[in-house]
């Protein structure tokens, strides 16, 4: 192990985002640019669209990362097909980034918008995040999608807007580690920053390893 | 706590020339074991502790998989060999065709891994088998399916 993270021939991490549509996962990646950076990470993104390349585009704009460090795959179909079926376009996509920027240590996968039940196919990603709105309802992870089930972090997103919809942020955790047996939950508010460093704590602990 | 950092796997427990040395090592309780769920054997990095207390950070390359007997350290003092718990089960048996269909539209829909055995449904256990039960009560409580032994 090196002071700035382990080297190896495994090329760069994939972590993947998932969640439904606006629960906060391209603001989260916002927010995780600068904060992974920080910690010596070298960063790239694949975004999931339908049919556009808004997300990457909006990324793009931002500033926080070199255009041509974003790629779009525009998924034409079910979302959840790209990510769990037949990722064979995102693993090309994440293949080509590491060829482009062979430091890479890290490539951050954004699912296009789904329900509670995607799940990412271990051949395309190492970890995965699942994002809820808490906005959404404080009944959610009580259904136990597989989403909130069997993600290796569930991210509990937009906490300044609960108090606005009566969500109970405490019952939500509650609930959440009742169905995931011990796997960590991290509240954030992609607003203000809250949570973010928690959430790469988790990151760099379970697959960044040496950051 | 130890902390070590696992690159590859370096060949199979079975391996002529590694068996031999685990043999040796293991005289000196050196063959040291890491239990990997069904679910991760495709995680190409994972943290896990391994039985006997060592912090292993994997970070495997994208054309290698873990697998049952897979050995990712072989040293003078350690040896990491993988052990693969054993994938569980949840057998179904529909009552008839139509229950059949519906079982397996149903199995479809939740994405749940399966494979057929003659007119048993066998559905791959990813989770808790509670949270399949759940999604299965009106099967199992109209008597359209039933669990067959596994
Ligand atoms: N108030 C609030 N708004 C948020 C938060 N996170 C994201 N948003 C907003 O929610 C909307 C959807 O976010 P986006 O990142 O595009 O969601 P995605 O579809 O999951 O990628 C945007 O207008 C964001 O600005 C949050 O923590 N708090
Ligand atoms: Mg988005």
């Amino acid at each position: 192990m090196t002071e700035t993270g382990v080297i190896t021939g495994a090329g760069p991490a994939r972590i993947g985002i998932g969640g439904p549509v606006g629960s906060g996962k391209t603001a989260l990646i916002e927010n995780l640019i600068p904060v992974l950076e920080e910690r010596g990470l070298e960063i790239a993104v694949v975004t999931n669209d339908l049919v556009t390349k808004e997300d990457a585009e909006r990324l793009q704009r931002t500033g926080l990362i070199s255009p041509d460090r974003v790629i779009a795959v525009e998924t034409g179909a079910c979302p959840h097909t790209a990510i769990r079926e037949d990722p064979t376009m995102n693993i090309q996509a994440a293949e080509r980034l590491a060829d482009l920027f062979p430091h890479t240590s890290v490539i951050l996968i954004e699912s296009g918008g789904d329900n509670l039940a995607s799940t990412f196919s271990l051949d395309l990603v190492d970890y995965w995040l699942f994002v809820i709105d808490a906005a959404d309802g404080d009944d959610i992870p009580r259904k136990r999608g597989p989403g909130i089930v069997r993600s290796d972090l569930l991210v509990i997103n937009k906490t300044d807007l609960a108090p606005h919809v009566g969500a109970d942020l405490g019952r939500m955790v509650q609930e959440g580690d009742e169905v995931r047996g011990g796997k960590p939950i991290v509240l954030t508010n992609c607003a203000t920053g809250d949570g973010i460093e928690q959430v790469v704590d988790h990151l760099c602990h379970d697959v960044l390893f040496g950051y | 706590m130890i902390s070590i950092h696992l690159t590859q796997a370096l060949g199979h427990a079975g391996d002529p020339g590694i068996a031999e040395r685990l043999h040796n090592l293991s005289h000196r309780g050196c063959v040291d074991y890491l239990h990997v769920d069904t679910t991760d054997i495709n995680r190409r990095r994972q943290r896990l502790t391994s039985e006997q207390g060592v912090d292993c950070m994997i970070t495997l390359p994208r054309d290698q998989l873990l697998s049952n007997g897979a050995v990712l350290e072989l040293a003078d003092d350690r040896a990491v060999v993988i052990r693969i718990s054993e994938q569980q089960w949840l057998k179904l048996r529909p009552r008839d065709c139509a229950a059949a269909l519906e079982l397996g539209y149903l199995a479809g829909n939740l994405h749940w891994r399966e494979k057929f055995q003659d007119e048993i449904l066998a559905v791959a256990l990813q989770g808790p088998e509670v949270a399949y039960l759940e999604r299965l009560h009106f099967f199992l409580n109209d008597g359209r399916a039933e669990r067959a032994p596994v």
